[in-house]
């Protein structure tokens, strides 16, 4: 019983949030000359629901013609023409991981941001291995390129490309994440601005290296060589799941599946281990944590490792499985800072963040889909700036609530005793 | 000729944390009277006075100024009415000068812009007229602490305060500055001012006061004239029982030396030294009493011998190994343990639960933890042990703690530093907020550790706890220790002397004991 | 190593001394259009650094200074848009909303008690979203808003000093923004340090119970700071879309807010080490972009691009060494003097007996 008031108590909250975000932003459609009602489904639909969702009630049941007449069928699993749903979770993969990203970094009391730089790092290291290393493997084996290599060779490259790519993005995030933790740690320099800063470098190193040196073709728009097939990750809809339509028109992979284990490992190691505990443990003053002989320094700084290694695999996935490139412009998707956002939103806690991040992922979606209504999908971030403005504002609504009850008790309590003592 | 001031039927209750601060509170005072109000913490006298200087607005009750009934919804009302507060916490501003602390709020000005020589002139006019000298142009944060307080009053007489409010004022003075405020006190009194004197040192009531009313758990227990009760009398009412002043112990059985300190310096804030050179012994079974007024270089000493702050010069030697330079964890694994002085932000997590906080210490070692991974039945059962053995109260394990009072958070405390039988245990103001009956716990505490052997360092500046608990008491003054004596040899006024840097007139005393 | 510093600190101070000359002389020798360029790209900087600063020191610091300078750009230009007005109406404009936004700012964190840093990141992140979505909805453009009513600011030329020899090229002829922000810091000084109401907000900053306990209303000196702040934040807007290109680039503060916020810090919060700190951020940004213009020296772009930001890194690492290397040079210029008394006594001592 007490589990389940602590669930809706921990869930009142962030729906509250939501729907007032979603009231709010509504003025702004209006501004817009279009009507917040039909704005609001079309988001919903581009972002979670199936081919020809047009109402809210279309997100749960849609109706479809088949040759026996009118049928209803629960619209999360009706995949004819693809499914927004896969688009959303692939969407929302790279983006629970920069989330558990900044949550490890929040939770040792480092308020770190810095994981878009090592987002981008993460990506180019995973591009370059994932061209450069195949090139060497194949010189090596005498052999011209993918289509001409053994099979036996192909599968262990399969295995083992992708995983020294992923392995040294993380390295690269980690190394990253380090730099500003030791500043703060040994010269106390404030980590939020120094990681806003260290962004702005990565992503000018990231913009240069596409531009100059790994720049591929003379194409309009610098981009690079494009990875080995033997390093990519094959999405679900090119390979094991081909024929299953749900899964077409989204490039999710595996790295869900990486992402989800990463969240699994990330709990366990807040919650069940000594590492995690001491991070937990040092945030905030840190007195706490010094006093008991923590050391909180190498607590820090191994919290900003495993948070740079997150954002560097998030990183890798978002190439190695997606893009497999790098272009021009990659740098300024975001997708870093909006795992803070989600981090900030479902206040550090792993579970929240699997529930907020395909949230989220699913409103930018469908905001960027409201574009070719003439709506621009900016829209998306209007609404979780509010989302995020009244969730920060949970303290002060819980304490209007509070005193409201307290003195309420006690006028209930002062009048049933003038009642007893009148009789 | 009406009472300067009548407070009538006040109520206060605070519903974040749920305590009725005042519960029908009503006292009145004559003018030219030197009114002191004493209780225990959270007896509610601080909640009282901020009533009537407007920092808090009651929730039922009335205020009643030279007999004009009055509304003090603010500070400035208080002040336009003649009320003025020196607080316990100074609220100075560090950076400015003495003018213009106070007279920050009415700094005298063309448009806007200040007019600085106005200032100092106004400032050294109103330390002449009230005999309490200053140099307007002294930065507050480069002078001692007594002067500080002097700035404080001065501020408040400086916007015509005829009711003047002191917040347990003698808290951080050496005797020596003590006597001097209460000097001051009494010229105020005798030229017409009123004074309320918020204090629970019941000597200094008996000794400057006219009345006293006690308060006990937000309640008004009675006021009395303060010749007509004696101390002991007064500590009964503000307790409601009879209260033991004296641990009964037997006599300490000194055995090995436990812990060397060898003219240890400690830089403080922005490197500035804070202890210079302490230099004693502290031996097992044996209970050596740091006694100094705050600010003297306690808290970083402590710090020191714990690990959490460096040493730059000197050596502490802990069971025959040379630990100066020794982590915070080393030194806990050779055998100490440490109270500190601020059990909610320092000795523990209160945004987590019992089972967190009490391992803290030892989460590393088995069974709490094999090879990285916590095993938390054995953490369950470590917080039960505690909770049982100390006895703490609406404390359950896996439950957060932080709704826990002061006294049971103390409890957690003890408990977990204590198991484990430590050697060597550093206790700093241990009861620093406490209620009388959580303070005979941990006094007993402590005793019973030295019984079995322990070396305890206490530190305080609770004069009746060093001498009721010390075998040995040393005495720290400006970074460095002044004199060890036996407890037996030790009276307040020797204490009180030395406290202030005077040696003791017998020569054979203070110079030899602080370098053997 | 730091006893080595101790014994040399009168060279060490006269080598401080020279390099520091060399440095200046260095920077005077830079060509003027340069060192013009920095004056002028340095505005935002001074602005907005005179924005952290104001709030900092009223003990509320303002992480919102990047949304307010966007706000401030954008209300700027389109005030401007179509209506042909005066371009100084535009700076006015901006400068009542960053002020607006102060407000509604202050407000949000001091009565409702959100988080300040969440707060300032949604505000942040309402600023960019928020001008993209009205640029496209109510303008119609896609990533920049231009327009030949759109005026920029115009170059000022101040006869007297047209005419002092150096000086008068280094200082005549910028636009009234860039005067403007001088006039700030000359401003922000006296209210800080010669005014009742600075008095009162240095007091809020430094020790709130203090002046609360004097009467002083901190919520209203704090609003009052961050309206300031505000304004100034948005001027420092208007000057980037209108005093450089007169348009409006999405995202055209780029990180300039953030930057301001070092320099406040670096300066230790004093408005005139700060304005000199925000120049040498301009005359960074102005190399990055000279460098760029000087393609025989063959320099990738990007690169250059993030001087400003190395720059910041580097100032914020040596405020840091500066603190701690002044606490560690103490503590061991003590523990070397005091172990030298220390033997002196047990010698003597040991004499004496």
């Amino acid at each position: 019983m007490k589990f389940l008031r602590q669930l809706l108590d921990g869930i009142s909250i962030p729906i509250l949030a939501i729907l007032l975000g979603l009231a709010v932003s509504s003025i702004f459609v209006v501004i817009a000359g279009a009507s917040p009602i039909e704005a609001y489904q079309r988001l919903f639909c581009e972002g979670f629901g199936a081919q020809g969702c047009a109402t809210f009630g279309d997100l749960l049941f849609t109706q479809i013609e088949t040759e026996t007449g009118a049928q209803t069928v629960f619209s999360p699993t009706y995949g004819a023409g693809g499914h927004s749903l896969a688009l959303m979770l692939e969407q929302a993969t790279p983006l629970i991981l920069t989330a558990l990203s900044a949550a490890v970094a929040f939770q040792a009391g480092m308020f770190s941001i810095g994981m878009d730089g090592q987002f981008v790092l993460g990506a180019i290291t995973a591009t370059f291995l994932g061209y450069a290393l195949p090139d060497q493997v194949y010189a090596l084996a005498g052999v011209v390129d993918y289509d001409s290599a053994p099979a036996s060779l192909l599968t262990a490259m399969h295995l083992i490309i992708p995983t020294v790519c992923i392995g040294a993005a993380m390295l690269v995030g980690a190394i990253y994440s380090w730099i500003p933790g030791y500043l703060k740690v040994k010269l106390n320099v404030n980590e939020l601005i120094s990681t806003i800063i260290f962004n702005a470098i990565a992503i000018q190193i990231v913009g240069y290296l596409v531009n100059f040196p790994l720049r591929s073709d003379m194409n309009n728009i610098a981009r690079t060589r494009r990875i080995d097939d033997s390093a990519w990750l094959i999405p679900f809809n090119r390979g094991i799941f081909q024929d299953i339509e749900w899964f077409s028109g989204a490039r999710l992979g595996i790295g869900l599946i990486l992402a989800l284990i990463a969240a699994a490992l990330v709990w366990f190691y807040l919650w069940r281990t000594t590492a995690g505990y001491e991070q937990r443990m040092t945030r905030g003053s840190g007195l706490f944590a010094r006093f008991g002989g923590i050391p909180s320094g190498r607590a820090a700084l191994r919290a900003m490792l495993i948070s740079g290694a997150l954002s560097g695999l998030a990183g890798a996935i978002a190439i190695l499985g997606v893009e497999r490139r790098v272009v021009d412009g990659f740098a300024l998707s975001g997708t870093g800072f909006d795992g803070v956002l989600v981090a900030i939103l479902a206040k550090e806690s792993v579970v929240g963040i699997l529930i907020i991040a395909p949230f989220f992922a699913g409103l930018n979606l469908g905001a960027i889909n409201l574009q070719f209504g003439n709506l621009p999908r900016q829209l998306g971030g209007i609404i979780i700036s509010f989302i995020i403005l009244f969730r920060a504002m949970e303290d002060f609504l819980r304490l209007q609530f509070t005193n409201l009850w307290s003195k309420r008790r006690l006028i209930l309590r002062a009048r049933a005793e003038q009642d007893g003592a009148a009789t | 000729m009406p009472p300067a001031l009548e407070m009538r039927h006040i109520r206060k209750f605070f519903p974040s944390s749920g305590v009725l601060a005042n519960d029908d509170v009503s006292i009145e005072v004559q003018p030219g009277e030197v009114h002191a109000i004493v209780g225990e913490n959270g007896a509610g006298k601080t909640t009282l006075m901020s009533i009537l200087y407007g920092l808090q607005t009651p929730d039922e009750g009335e205020i009643v100024v030279n007999g004009a009934p009055a509304q003090i919804a603010h500070p400035n009302d208080a002040i336009r009415l003649g009320i003025g507060m020196v607080h316990q916490h100074f609220k100075l501003v560090p950076s400015f000068t003495i003018a213009e602390n106070i007279m920050l709020g009415i700094e005298p000005n063309r448009a806007g812009f200040i007019d600085n020589q106005r200032e100092a002139d106004a400032v050294r006019q109103l330390a002449d007229d009230f005999g309490l000298p200053v140099d307007p142009a002294l930065r507050v944060r480069d002078i001692p602490v007594g002067m500080q307080q002097r700035v404080e009053i001065l501020k408040i007489l400086q916007r015509r305060a005829q009711i003047l409010i002191l917040d347990e004022p003698t808290a951080v003075l050496t005797p020596q500055e003590v006597s001097e405020l209460l000097a001051v006190t009494r010229k105020l009194a005798q030229t017409g001012h009123t004074i309320l004197l918020i204090t629970h040192k019941l000597i200094e009531v008996k000794s400057i006061a006219d009345r006293v009313t006690i308060m006990r758990r937000g309640r008004n227990v009675g006021t009395f004239n303060a010749a007509d009760l004696s101390v002991r009398e007064m500590a009964n009412l503000m307790v409601g029982r009879t209260v033991t002043l004296r641990i009964e112990k037997t006599p300490a059985v000194p055995g090995e030396v436990i812990l060397k300190v060898d003219d240890l310096l400690v830089a403080g804030a922005g490197g500035i030294p804070a202890v210079f050179g302490a230099h004693f012994d502290l031996r097992a079974g044996e209970i050596l009493g740091i006694a100094g007024v705050s600010g003297n270089g306690q808290t970083e000493l402590i710090e020191a011998l714990v690990g959490m702050r460096a040493i730059d010069s000197g050596k502490v030697m802990f069971l025959g190994h040379d630990v100066t330079h020794d982590t915070v964890r080393q030194r806990r694994e050779t055998g100490l343990a440490h109270i500190p002085e601020d059990r909610m932000t320092m000795g523990l997590n209160l945004r987590t639960n019992l089972d967190e906080n009490v391992v803290v210490t030892s989460y590393q070692d088995e069974p709490f933890s094999r090879r990285g991974i916590f095993d938390f039945s054995s953490v369950r059962t470590l917080a039960q042990k505690i909770i049982d053995a100390f006895q703490v109260r609406s404390a359950r394990v896996g439950e957060p703690i932080k709704t826990l009072s002061g006294g049971n958070l103390q409890k957690v405390v003890l408990g977990r530093e204590l198991k484990g039988d430590p050697k060597l245990i550093i206790a700093n103001q241990p009861t620093r907020g406490l209620d009388v009956g959580s303070i005979e716990f941990v006094h007993q505490t402590l005793v019973a550790e030295r019984d079995k052997g322990a070396a305890v360092l206490l530190v305080s500046v609770e004069l009746d706890e060093i001498l009721a608990l010390s075998d040995r008491i040393a005495v720290m003054f400006e970074g460095r220790i002044f004199a060890i004596l036996d407890a037996k040899d030790a009276t307040e006024e020797k204490l009180g002397l030395l406290m202030v840097g005077s040696a003791l007139d017998a020569p054979d005393h203070a110079a030899e004991k602080t370098h053997p | 190593m730091i006893a080595l510093l101790n014994r040399y600190q009168g060279a060490l101070r006269v080598v401080a001394l020279v390099v520091g000359v060399a440095l200046i002389i260095g920077v005077l020798s830079l060509p003027m259009n340069l060192l013009q360029s920095s004056i002028r790209l340095a505005t935002p900087y001074v602005l907005g650094a005179m924005a952290a600063l104001v709030a900092s020191r009223a003990g509320v610091l303002n992480l919102a200074i990047e949304g307010k300078m966007l706000l401030g750009a954008f209300i700027a230009v389109a005030m401007l848009y179509k209506t042909g007005l005066d371009p100084l109406i535009g700076v006015l404009a901006a400068s009542i909303a960053g002020g607006a936004l102060g407000v509604v700012f202050a407000l949000l964190y001091l009565r409702i008690r959100i988080n300040l840093v969440i707060l300032a990141l949604a505000v942040n992140l309402f600023i960019a979203n928020a001008t993209v979505f009205f640029l496209r909805a109510s303008f119609g453009a896609f990533g920049t808003l231009a327009d030949p009513s759109i005026r920029g600011l115009p170059q000022i030329d101040i006869p007297i000093l047209r005419d002092i020899p150096y000086l008068g090229a280094l200082l005549n002829g910028y636009n009234a923004v860039v005067y403007i922000s001088w006039i700030m810091v000359v401003i922000v000084w006296v209210v800080l340090f010669r005014t009742q109401f600075g008095r009162h907000l240095r007091a809020v900053g430094e020790n709130r119970d203090a002046a609360e306990s004097v009467g002083i209303n901190v919520t209203r000196v704090q609003v009052v700071a961050l309206t300031f702040s505000g304004m100034l934040a948005g001027l420092a807007g208007a000057f980037l879309s209108l005093g450089v290109l007169s348009q409006f680039v999405e995202n055209m503060t780029d990180g300039r807010g953030w930057i301001a916020i070092t320099v406040s810090l670096f300066a230790f919060e004093a408005p005139i080490p700060a304005f000199f700190t925000a120049l040498f951020f301009g005359l960074s940004e102005a190399m990055s972009f000279y460098l760029q213009s000087r393609p025989e020296l063959n320099l990738p772009p990007d690169l250059l691009l993030a001087f400003p930001q190395i720059a910041t890194i580097i100032a914020l690492v040596f405020v840091a060494l500066r603190i701690r290397a002044g606490e560690l040079l103490r503590r061991q210029t003590f523990a070397i003097r005091f172990t030298q008394e220390m033997q002196k006594l047990t010698r003597g001592q040991i004499a004496g007996d």
